[in-house]
């Protein structure tokens, strides 16, 4: 894996673009929790 | 005019960020779509378009890297094929006063002559025994609309720019309108005001932990480790505790007025830090990070020379400003408007 990036730099820019977006995503997936959790109590 | 790009990319952002409707109302669909739109355009154009340096740049590489091919710029100059059998005449498209001699390589001779003459084309080119004489390995591109330069040393990775110094500007835009909302909150002691500074504080330390793990990448393939203690590094990570300490205060009070209050007066104290530890500390010490003090400038970004960075280059950071303080601005309304309804649904459980 490192020695595939060393040899492809463009990869590298592509790997940190998708750990921005993997980012992104997981802060995504936690407000949506919050989202289902306030969606299950209003309908308690 | 580096300058204007740039602060069109950021305020333009956000304007958008309160328009329309406000920070915290839902935003129409044109809105989301302009948002995506510029974030795949900023993608696009920062990965895609080829490198394409100078003759300069191959002979410069040379000295480092003597096996490395480099894209260049070039053009074929007309008529000139059949001077001496299997040569080729090229001259630098950006300076035409530097002409050389391509010697095609095997696989790319059939390839070479069905090229247009004249036209701009990136050719993979390496220095041969002399400076006037490079071996044509590859056709990398014909007409390109636009090119990246090539930075020796740098290359491919440079296009990281586009996509981890943005984080890092956003985080501090983000900790500065903390420190507004915590002001606001400590004038009116309403707490949609301190919703907003614990919103935009999360996403601040969002941004600054992602920009300290894209860097960290990007340092592995360019400094050989993920982590150095580089200057550039240790002050993102004082950063980071800094609003870890932040969001560490709130959690051990439990009346929601009091941690209001404190957490206002903690991130008004803790922000004059952000600007210091981001633009201002890693300048005045020697390191590994571009615009470090043992540097020849400020950085390509913010160094006063116009030649510090190239003009498309620029233009595509200013979008990707405008982009991510887009998004910023996307995940800043949404978490808001999260907030005012777990605040309303507390109130009505008070209430009944």
């Amino acid at each position: 894996m490192i020695q595939f990036l060393t040899d492809h730099p463009l990869y590298v820019v592509l790997t940190t673009v998708l750990v921005v977006w993997i980012g992104i995503a997981g802060y995504l997936q936690r407000i949506d929790t919050r989202v289902s959790e306030l969606e299950q109590s209003n309908d308690r | 005019m580096k300058l204007v790009v740039m602060l069109v990319g950021i305020l333009g952002g956000l304007v958008l960020m309160s328009f329309p409707g406000g920070i915290d109302r839902a935003k129409p669909s044109w809105w989301k779509l302009l948002t995506v739109l510029s974030m795949a355009l900023t993608c696009i154009v920062g990965l895609f378009p080829p490198l394409a340096g100078s003759i300069t740049d191959v002979v410069i590489q040379h000295r480092a890297d003597s096996l490395k091919v480099v894209p260049a710029l070039v053009r074929i100059v007309p008529n000139t094929a059949g001077t001496a059998p299997g040569i080729v005449t090229l001259t630098d498209a950006r300076d035409q006063r530097v002409v050389v001699d391509g010697r095609p390589s095997p696989d790319v001779s059939a390839e070479l002559a069905g090229l247009p003459q004249g036209a701009d084309l990136v050719l993979g080119l390496k220095r041969m025994d002399r400076d006037n004489i490079f071996e044509i390995s590859s056709v990398v591109a014909v007409k390109p609309l636009i090119t990246m330069p090539y930075i020796v040393g740098l290359e491919e990775r440079a296009r990281i720019m586009f996509f981890h110094v943005p984080l890092s500007w956003i985080a501090t835009i983000a900790y500065f309108l903390t420190m507004l909302a915590s002001i606001r909150h400590l004038r009116t002691r309403r707490l949609e005001h301190d919703d907003v500074a614990v919103v935009t504080a999360a996403l601040g330390t969002l941004f600054t932990v992602l920009a300290t793990l894209t860097g960290a990448v990007w340092a592995k393939f360019n400094w050989g480790t993920f982590w150095n203690w580089d200057p550039r590094q240790t002050s993102i990570m004082l950063l980071m505790l800094i609003y870890a300490a932040y969001f560490l205060l709130r959690s051990t009070i439990e009346d929601p007025d009091r941690r209001a209050r404190l957490g206002s007066v903690y991130a008004i104290i803790a922000f004059p830090t952000v600007p210091f530890l981001i633009f201002v500390l890693p300048r005045l010490l020697p390191g590994l990070h571009p615009g470090s003090a043992d540097d020849t400038n400020l950085g390509p970004l913010l160094s006063p020379r116009s030649d510090a960075i190239n003009p498309i280059k620029t233009a595509v950071f200013g979008l990707a400003l405008f982009s991510f303080t887009l998004v910023f601005a996307w995940l800043v309304n949404i978490r808001l408007r999260l907030a005012r309804m777990e605040r309303r649904r507390a109130f009505r459980s008070e209430a009944a």
